[in-house]
């Protein structure tokens, strides 16, 4: 009987031991993600009044970054999302969901950031002790390093950036490819009617031989004929992704390039990308392709050697028209690496300061049916064409009236090699024996030059030696 | 009354029934407690050669002629016991019976079995980089050096003869338990069941053994057959501060009814929300159950089962910077979730194995023991998987402060995040959970950021084996088993917890086009409980047989035997692996086989009764584990380039001296290893034949010879009787001895899989740097103090030295000098090099422990504790530790290590536990 009670108690007490001991190592629950409203102190200021204390620096002493003193703090909602690697330790903070005026890039050594601020994220800045200033051409926020604004560190991050409990719907600001300014960057912009260019096709984002740290392709668009440059950065996820193909809107971040010398659309990931409309805006073509051989009949040739070095291309029916901006098509003499041949034609907007710089250079009219066999030679050679683009076209319904050149209808001739902007700046480069052959009619032929609309990051072509042929 | 009655029987009866010449002593020895007949105990007269051992029913018969006449004293002795003696007058033509004589529980001896098997307990349940071959010497031994190495050197890696875990065998009721993917136990998978493990066959190296062929540490086995269980229960309680915090465990033993049944049944827990370091949960169930029938004089039957599921939260190596600014319980595995302290890093094991035994007395001469075994279950570990994120452990090395002063000059910037980086790593320092799962809500794409995964290996295991054992004449013994096992080992990565997020896509988010896991199944989404990543078995089947002879005379004892063995692995691919199209990654390998064979013999040269001369030697060969057959089983079915079976020699030679108060053994051993091939696999920044020299590698070494050469001794001297002084020490020295052949595979080396073909296998100068793992040399002295009362009180102070950190190979091959144009580097300067690839040896260490108990009986019942107080002076030492490949080649390294402030891919360490405790508790009826 005593027995029986004292197995009873050992049964007892070893059965709760094991029941008590229970060890929870699994079998969480996802935690409530909740957001308190942050605790801040200071004055708030906004994004605008914080770069004017830079410029007001720069304007006074001469300094190109500021380090806060006064315990001010910014609020700003989030643009960029780094969850698709496009975006690497920085946050872009702009002062409205909708129509923006300013933005800041504030620089953090966190990886990854949308863990914590998600795109749209109210976030607010603590200043006191920040530096503002700008890294590669925008304006950012960070910790001082020497003159350079430097990453917050992971230890500061939630000490300087206050979450708040708004996740705000984001309003792309529409703009156009000619508005863009420095002002304009650290935005979240609309591009409307916009499709990569036609010699882009087929090329992934960023995963070509030659892209190194950015792939950069260029935008265009349809309604102005503007483009451009759209960077994603070689260790984003969608890196290796075809750029889409048709035309349609973009939803981007307006931004630099690394060096900060010129403008960079960029996107979160390619969902921001609807380029759903399948008629792209190209111009129409006129192929016949190249010829193996060229006739021995000149119908039309101009090497420009009678032009006057530094004056608008004239004479011999040519037709210099500037469509926009300040630059016409010139003769040239150069015996640099960068060598003319004899005296060129050359086209260029760098430095023009215009906001969009259109140039045509048109021949005069041909009759193709009065011969067989007509081909066309010229050659190209350029000048860090970075933006800038030659397209060479033919039009058989312009009147010759240099009013009406816009609105004839100019189709592409892509059988010509039109050297790139890859190409060593100091070559020229055979079109090769362009066929004009199954042309009907009569016609004009032309150059036409488009600038990026960054005209700082623009380039020139240089153009001579044209000979038409036919048997 | 009831003695006295029995008294005067023998009494009566002795001087009655003797009519013969001869003098006959007989009689029966039971249990003073239980009155259960006692098998196995020796009895003798005292300064003679007649001697005999108890049968069954515990009953004994000495018979002979020239028994020494008169008063002699007969000696009653067994394992366990407090032994007899007994006063006898022997006059030919009488008979003495002794019916019954009682023996005693010897209280002292339970203690020290308890106290042995906990402490190794404690230590092997390690994670596999501290598991060493202290496995064979579970049993409390009488042999004063094994104590010492599994009381006191196990808690410093320290490993008998320089032998791994994988060099000894354990059997459980004489089937091999040892791994086929690692060549070691799984300690784990009969965790927590000390209680019904007590019956253990130890045999030393190579030693006659009569179930197996054994290998160079030693060959335990465990005997877990109900009816060899001494009837009765237990009930103990442990509480510690090492893996667990407490155990709770019971046990009851049928004993062998009248019917011939016999059963035993146990049921523990382990547990601790931490164990000595942070974060290191404990969660151990162990249950077992076995249940024989005598079916006749000659058949038994018995069937055991047990099933131990084990999850434990892990810890891991760290850097000295680490371990600086966090201490030696620092663990970087954990982080708060719901205010609990969750581990990342789980392994959780639960492989239940069931067998069935038949025992048959063909004869008095010959027996045949035939088992089955059948093992299911699996091993998984859990970590966190953070696709192409930065990695979120607050050890990571771009979290540390010598990031930021990494450059040579650092700027005031770099010492402002250097110190906001340290002080953010002190105060905090773990992984913080919420912001995985935040990643996870926040993602846009829906899929997850971070997810915890987990990498498992289930196993599915079928094991027979038959031994024989005979007695071809009165001294010679035969003993032969023929083994088979068959192996399936379904090797796959499993999403465990989604961490919120709604599904992973399961590609390689390291690759430069995002490459499947499985062609098969392309940009699967991967949900919890789903297979990602890799999925394979691995399929082994061994044979092996076995044979020894074992001869007795009066001055010498010898023995030889053989084995021979054919092993044969494949790899099946489940996922056609996106690097490795076609039957490259999916479907069937080709079968790679492996013959072994081995020899061994030996002899007992008995000089005199006090003075022996022990000599073992063998030669054999193994199959490669299964872990080193294959270049990246995870992606593809390539074999190991140039595999083949290892090679091992052996020799020891003892000299043992036993007297009634000295005992001591001396042993010089040597063995030589050689074909040994071994598989890391880690990131470097010098995997020279990639894009750009970044690759997570496997590091292939073949061919490797070691040499393993030393002396170990022990002396114990029972100064008064319940004082014992004793000493241990071993010296040892192991080392590489050629110059193996290295290669890497990769997928980074495009469809070859390894750089082979760019880099050649090429040599590692591996020839005289130290093998790691634990000190060379030991050192214990000690005693020990029995008191009459039963209670009982030890110290041992012990020195441990030449302990050498794991070398890495990578850095020891021409790629350490080699230039991205294949050419030397134009800066290299040997001398600078020589110091570079210096070997690290560890400080020296004194460790100070103290072991104690008592018990007392109540009534029927034993109560007792036990404890342990190890490291009492808290000395601060690393136990190992190994060199990063990372950063591999001499440029790397002039930079790493000039570092002013600190290396950024630094030697990782395992520092030692400080002071810890273990008490335990038990009651026994």
């Amino acid at each position: 009987m005593k027995n029986l009670k004292i197995y009873k108690l050992l049964i007892l007490i070893f059965a709760t031991t094991m029941a008590i001991s229970c060890i929870q190592d699994d079998d969480f629950d996802t935690p409530a993600l909740t957001v308190e409203p942050p605790v801040l102190h200071g004055t708030e200021i906004t994004i605008d009044a914080l770069k004017q204390l830079l410029v007001t620096e720069q304007t006074n002493n001469g300094n190109d970054i500021l380090t806060i003193e006064e315990d001010y703090y910014i609020t700003g909602y989030v643009i960029s999302n780094d969850e698709f690697g496009n975006f690497f330790e920085e946050i872009l903070l702009q002062d409205a969901p909708e129509n923006p005026t300013t933005g800041v890039k504030v620089l953090v050594n966190v990886n990854p950031l949308f863990a914590t601020y998600e795109f749209g994220r109210e976030v607010h800045v603590q200043l006191q002790g920040l530096a503002v200033g700008y890294d590669s051409g925008v304006l950012a926020l960070g910790v001082r390093n020497g003159n350079q604004v430097d990453q917050i560190g992971e230890a500061q991050m939630t000490d300087y950036l206050k979450r708040d409990v708004t996740v705000a719907e984001m309003v792309p600001m529409p703009m156009n490819i000619a508005d863009f300014s420095v002002d304009k960057t650290n935005l979240f912009i609309q591009l409307s009617d916009m499709q990569f260019h036609r010699n882009e096709l087929g090329k992934t984002f960023s995963a070509e031989e030659t892209d190194s740290f950015d792939g950069e392709r260029v935008l265009e668009s349809c309604a102005t004929g503007q483009t451009a440059i759209f960077s994603t950065s070689t260790f984003a996820d969608f890196k290796a992704v075809t750029l889409p193909e048709g035309k349609g809107t973009m939803n981007a971040i307006l931004t630099m390039n690394f060096f900060g010398d010129a403008f960079n659309v960029v996107v979160n990931s390619p969902d921001d990308i609807h380029f759903d409309d399948t008629n792209r805006c190209d111009p129409t073509e006129v192929d016949c392709g190249l010829a193996s051989t060229t006739g021995s009949n000149v119908i039309f040739e101009d090497f420009f050697e009678t032009q006057t070095d530094g004056q608008p291309i004239s004479g011999n029916g040519w037709t210099n028209y500037i469509e926009a901006g300040t630059r016409d098509w010139r003769a040239f003499f150069s015996s640099s690496t960068n060598a003319s041949l004899g005296i060129s034609a050359t086209i260029g907007s760098f430095q023009s300061g215009d906001d969009s710089t259109i140039a045509w250079l048109i021949t005069p009219q041909f009759d193709f049916d009065a011969q067989d066999g007509e081909t066309l030679n010229f050659k190209t050679s350029n000048s860090f064409a970075d933006g800038s683009t030659l397209d060479l076209l033919y039009s058989s319904d312009w009147d010759g009236n240099p009013a009406n050149i816009t609105s004839a209808t100019w189709d592409i001739v892509p059988a010509a090699y039109i050297v790139q902007d890859g190409d060593f700046f100091g070559d020229w480069f055979d079109s090769g024996n362009v066929s004009l052959d199954c042309i009907t009619g009569t016609g004009y032929i032309a150059l036409r030059y488009t600038g990026s609309g960054d005209a700082d990051f623009d380039g020139s072509y240089e153009f001579d030696e044209i000979v038409i042929n036919s048997n | 009354m009831k003695k006295l009655f029995l008294t005067f029987c023998i009494v009566f009866l002795s001087s009655f029934l003797a009519q013969s010449q001869e003098a006959v002593i007989k009689g029966r020895v039971v249990d003073t407690n239980s009155s259960v007949p006692i098998q196995d105990v020796a009895v003798s007269i005292q300064s003679s050669n007649f001697s005999t051992l108890t049968d069954a029913d515990g009953k004994f018969m000495l018979s002979g002629a020239n028994f020494p006449q008169g008063e002699q004293v007969l000696l009653i002795s067994k394992d366990g016991y407090q032994a007899q003696k007994i006063q006898i007058t022997i006059q030919n033509g009488e008979t003495i019976n002794l019916d019954p004589i009682l023996l005693a529980l010897d209280l002292t001896q339970i203690e020290a079995e308890i106290g042995t098997i906990s402490l190794s307990d404690n230590e092997l349940d390690q994670d596999e980089g501290t598991a060493f071959s202290v496995s064979g010497l579970l049993q409390a031994s009488r042999d004063v050096f094994l104590n010492a190495a599994s009381f006191d050197f196990s808690a410093t890696f320290f490993r008998p003869r320089g032998l791994d875990n994988a060099n000894g065998k354990v059997l459980i009721n004489g089937i091999e338990m040892n791994k086929q993917f690692s060549g070691r136990p799984q300690w784990s998978d009969w965790g927590g069941l000390n209680d019904v493990q007590r019956n253990r066959e130890f045999t030393m190296g190579l030693k006659a053994n009569e179930y197996t062929f054994g290998d160079l540490a030693g060959t335990t086995n465990i005997i877990m057959r109900a009816s060899q269980y001494r009837k009765g229960g237990r009930v103990s309680y442990a509480l510690s501060n090492r893996s667990y915090t407490g155990r709770v465990m019971g046990s009851y033993n049928s004993g062998l009814n009248k019917e011939g049944w016999a059963y035993s049944v146990l049921l523990a827990r382990r547990f601790a929300t931490e164990g000595y370091v942070d974060g290191t949960s404990y969660n151990a169930n162990s249950f077992f159950a076995a249940v024989e029938k005598k079916l006749n004089d000659s058949h038994s039957l018995n069937l055991t089962a047990f099933w131990t599921p084990n999850r434990r939260g892990r810890s891991t190596a760290i850097t000295e910077e680490v371990y600086r600014l966090k201490g030696r319980k620092y663990n970087p595995n954990w982080g708060y979730q719901d205010g609990e302290k969750r581990n990342s890093r789980i392994r959780d094991i639960s492989e239940p194995v069931i067998m069935l035994n038949h025992y048959w007395n063909i004869n008095d001469k010959t027996t045949l023991n035939t088992n089955v075994a059948y093992q299911f279950g699996g091993i998984g570990n859990s970590r966190i998987d953070s696709g192409n994120n930065r990695n979120p452990l607050a050890n990571y090395y771009q979290r540390l402060p010598s990031y930021f002063l990494r450059d040579p000059n650092p700027t005031p910037y770099d010492y402002q995040q250097a110190y906001l980086a340290e002080q953010k790593f002190i105060k905090d320092g773990q992984l913080n959970w919420e912001s995985l799962y935040s990643a996870n809500a926040n993602s846009s794409s829906g899929f997850a950021q971070y997810v915890l995964q987990e990498d498992r290996v289930d196993d599915t295991q079928f094991s027979a084996n038959s031994i024989f054992s005979t007695a071809l004449a009165d001294n010679i013994q035969l003993n032969a088993a023929l083994n088979y096992r068959n192996l399936k080992s379904e090797n796959y990565a499993e999403i465990v917890d989604l961490l919120g997020s709604n599904g992973y896509l399961d590609i390689d988010y390291f690759s430069d086009n995002n490459t499947p896991s499985d062609l098969q199944n392309p940009n699967a989404i991967i949900n919890e409980g789903d297979r990602y990543k890799y999925n394979y078995d691995l399929n082994a089947d061994v044979i092996t047989a076995f044979a020894q002879v074992q001869f007795e005379t009066t001055k010498l004892d010898y023995y030889i035997g053989a084995n021979v063995g054919q092993t044969s692995y494949q790899r099946t691919g489940k996922f056609e692996n996106g690097y490795f199209p076609g039957d490259r990654s999916l479907g069937d390998s080709k079968k790679e086989n492996f013959s072994t064979y081995g020899v061994k013999g030996g002899a007992t040269y008995k000089i005199t009764g006090r003075h022996l001369i022990d000599l073992n030697a063998g030669y054999f060969t193994k199959a490669p584990t299964m872990r080193n057959s294959f270049a990246n089983a995870r992606q593809n079915n390539d074999f190991v380039v140039g595999l083949t079976e290892e090679k091992t020699q052996n020799v020891d030679l003892s000299y043992i001296y036993r007297a009634p108060l000295i005992k001591a053994r001396l042993t010089g051993f040597y063995t030589g290893f050689s074909d040994v091939t071994d598989i890391g696999f880690f990131f470097t920044q010098n995997a020279l034949g990639t894009d750009d020299n970044n690759a997570f590698v496997q590091e292939i070494v073949t061919g490797i010879d070691k040499r393993n050469i030393g002396v170990e001794m022990g002396i114990e001297a029972q100064v008064t009787p319940t004082l014992k002084l004793k000493a241990a020490a071993s010296v040892g020295q192991y080392v590489y001895t050629n110059n193996p052949l290295l290669y890497l595979s990769s997928d980074d080396f495009g469809i070859d899989g390894n750089d082979i073909s760019t880099q050649g296998q090429r040599e590692v100068a591996l020839k005289n740097y130290h093998v790691a793992g634990g000190p060379e040399r030991a050192y214990q002295i000690g005693f020990e103090y029995r008191d009459p009362d039963f209670w009982w009180v030890g110290v041992t102070g012990n020195y441990f030295s030449n302990a050498y950190l794991d070398i890495s190979n990578l850095r020891r091959t021409s790629d350490f000098y080699t230039d991205v144009d294949g050419l030397p580097f134009n800066d290299y300067d040997e001398n600078v090099a020589r110091e570079l690839l210096k070997q690290e040896e560890f400080d020296d260490y004194a460790l100070v422990n103290v072991v104690g108990g008592k018990s007392w009986k109540i009534n029927q019942y034993y109560v007792g504790f036990f404890a342990t107080i190890n490291n009492v002076l808290d000395q601060k030492y690393k136990t190992g530790g190994f060199e990063d490949s990372r950063r591999a080649n001499y440029r790397q390294q002039v930079e790493e290590q000039n570092r002013e402030n600190g290396p950024l891919f630094g030697n990782r360490y395992f520092y030692a536990n400080g002071t810890t405790y273990y008490l335990n508790v038990y009651v026994r009826f």
